[in-house]
């Protein structure tokens, strides 16, 4: 028996994304992917064509048609000039037509491609690596089925299912990669930023919790052997994982099992070797679904129903118009407008809404005189630093910590002014974050938003700049501290801080607040010093 | 040569139709009868032939994304052959479905 002496993963994805139209695919009923109506009540957003009741007809929806052809935009698809849709026959309860409506051999979207910076298993962006390419093979319409149930309600044991038609008929696109990954870290990398990106053209979302993207890896493994030759094993396709965390975990699994069945069987990839597994989140493995040996036997064919679409030139380029700029984009153009490093930029377009909030911060910032590189990289440093450590403490996003752009950009002058020391400006950013406050915009409510430097001074930040005292302040700690201050002008520059300190404490005891690095600079001054580096 | 009864009895099964054996019998030489006659379309020279994709001419019949309104449940549990209300009872299966 060779031994097996390298292991290679290969893996392609299947992305199932429900589009946030307010009605569904093919009839006008309310759909639960949209915010508005979700949460509705289980079988009330249902109608005679989600039903399939007798003489029904579907009628498309061009919002979903529209959306999807954003997506493959934005993924560098081909848009077919000509489209059409097809039934996929699918007895099961949670779709009652008996088919599902889908696209096989013309789909809207084809041909596309994407680069997926290198990341790390954190999901941070490693500068200067290269970047992988996947290519997408298409992306295409379809309708979502219904939901089974196979406990009551609350959980209780029942011997027959139970069905709710509220998501059939829900538009769902179905976005199809190419067998491009080599590793778990690109897969995740490459969901994550697609679920960025929808959530920036507006299509879903992305509430994973709640089923707007699923993902279905298809994973295989090729083992180069100690005899010089190479067996690739069978591929296994895990279904609908709704988490990040789920995708890994599949992928990891797959790739250590995978060598290890092959030393047990020696089955190779072929006719009929394809398993379909779930994934088990408690136990963090894949499991062999069941599944009827017809259950890939879908027998398309054109649905006489519905007519086909054509998309000229003019309506294609009036959606692409409509893109807004892409996150690897507004990546590339904070680091040179605001010169960031690629980390922090990638940190800033992680999530639309921290995006939008550090853009907001940064107009606001330039609205007050500030000139946009100082702008940028002041708001970054608040979001990323202030923000974060924040928003990891109460385990929300940036974003919803209740602070605005326009209050950011405000602490930013402050302290630009000298009138915030950095720990008063962190303070203040934490006081402008506390539950409880007037919401963003409640002036217009008539309720009046507090003045951040008001705000500022009722809390004892604000600065007082009081030249004499910080002249005699300065004077008493270096008399206080003359070795100190020796081994300062000796050019131990980093025994300033301990003078510094020694300063802010004094002004303390006497209720005062001082700048440090105002204080440090005054301080280098007298003891005729350049400013230490810092 | 004509469909056995076996493979008629497969696309039966596939298309949940139950159907006697006379008549898997006698559905073999019919399907293939149509099979045969595809044969002979497949002959003609199509080059330059768009492939037609509907009967009709028509395309783009699109609605804008207006919600109308909706069934009420009763209505559905109404119509059930069983039900939990406010779901609709089904026979126990297994996992998430077959393609959706």
């Amino acid at each position: 028996m060779p031994r097996i002496q390298s292991v290679q993963l290969k893996v392609g994805l299947e992305v199932h994304v429900e589009l946030a139209t307010r009605t569904k695919m093919f009839s006008r009923c309310p759909s639960p992917a949209h915010p508005e109506f979700d949460g509705a009540e289980p079988n009330s957003l249902i109608d005679p064509v989600v039903l399939a009741l007798p003489g029904a007809l579907p009628v498309m929806n061009r919002a979903a048609i529209e959306m999807a052809m954003m997506v493959g935009l934005a993924l560098n698809c081909s848009i077919a000039e000509r489209t059409k849709w097809d039934r996929k026959s699918y007895f099961y309860p949670d779709l009652p037509k008996g088919y599902q409506i889908s696209q096989y051999d013309l789909p809207l979207c084809f041909d596309g491609a994407v680069d997926v910076p290198a990341t790390d298993d954190k999901g941070f962006i490693i500068p200067d690596a290269e970047p992988a390419r996947i290519g997408i093979i298409r992306a295409h319409l379809e309708e979502d089925a219904g939901k089974l149930l196979h406990e009551a309600p609350g959980g209780g044991a029942i011997d027959f299912s139970i069905v709710d038609w509220n998501r059939a008929g829900t538009p769902l696109l179905e976005i199809v990669t190419q067998p491009d990954f080599t590793h778990a870290d690109q897969v995740l990398s490459f969901a994550r930023m697609l679920r960025n990106i929808c959530r920036f053209l507006g299509v879903t979302e992305g509430i994973m919790q709640k089923g707007h993207i699923r993902f279905e890896p298809n994973i295989n493994t090729i083992l180069t052997l100690d005899d010089g030759r190479t067996a690739t094993t069978p591929i296994t396709e895990v279904k609908n994982l709704n988490s990040f965390k789920a995708l890994r975990g599949a992928i990891e699994h797959e790739l250590r099992e995978q060598p290890r069945r092959w030393l047990g069987d020696g089955r190779e990839m072929g006719a009929g070797q394809k398993r379909t597994m779930g994934w088990d989140d408690a136990r963090q493995q894949t499991s062999i679904q069941r599944e009827k040996e017809d259950a890939h036997d879908y027998r398309y064919f054109p649905d006489p129903d519905l007519l086909p679409v054509v998309i000229s030139r003019a309506w294609r380029d009036e959606v692409a118009a409509r893109l807004p700029e892409l996150p690897l984009a507004r990546q590339k153009r904070y680091m040179e407008m605001y010169a960031l490093a690629a980390k922090e930029a990638a940190a800033l377009v992680e999530e639309r809404d921290v995006c939008l909030l550090c853009e907001a911060a940064i107009d606001a910032m330039q609205r007050r005189g500030m000139d946009a590189p100082r702008a940028g990289r002041a708001a970054a440093n608040f979001i990323l630093q202030s923000g974060a450590k924040r928003a990891n403490e109460r385990d929300v996003l940036i974003s919803d910590l209740g602070i605005t752009g326009d209050e950011i950009a405000q602490i930013a002058l402050l302290r630009e002014e000298g009138k915030l020391s950095a720990a008063g400006a962190d303070e203040l950013f934490g006081i402008l974050c506390e539950p409880g406050r007037p919401p963003a915009g409640a002036a217009t409510l008539g309720v009046p938003e507090r003045d951040v430097e008001t705000l500022a001074g009722d809390r004892g930040l604000l600065i007082i700049r009081d030249d004499a005292a910080l002249d005699r302040w300065c004077d008493e700690v270096i008399a206080k501290n003359d070795k100190v201050a020796a081994d300062v002008r000796a050019g131990k520059a980093a025994a300033i801080g301990r003078l510094v300190g020694e300063v802010v404490k004094l002004a303390a005891a006497q209720g005062q607040r001082v700048d440090a690095k105002v204080v440090r600079d005054e301080l280098a001054k007298k003891l005729g010093v350049s400013e230490p580096r810092r | 040569m004509s469909l056995s009864p076996d493979q008629v009895r497969r696309i039966a099964t596939l298309a949940r139709l139950a159907i006697t054996d006379g008549q898997a019998a006698a559905y073999g030489p019919q399907i293939s009868a149509i099979l045969a006659h595809m044969d002979t379309l497949r002959t003609l020279n199509l080059d330059g032939v768009e492939p037609l994709t509907h009967i009709s001419e028509a395309t783009n019949r699109l609605d804008p994304d207006l919600p109308g309104p909706s069934l009420p449940p009763a209505a559905l549990i109404a119509m059930a052959p069983d039900a939990m209300p406010p779901f609709v009872k089904v026979p126990k299966v297994l996992g998430d479905g077959g393609g959706a």
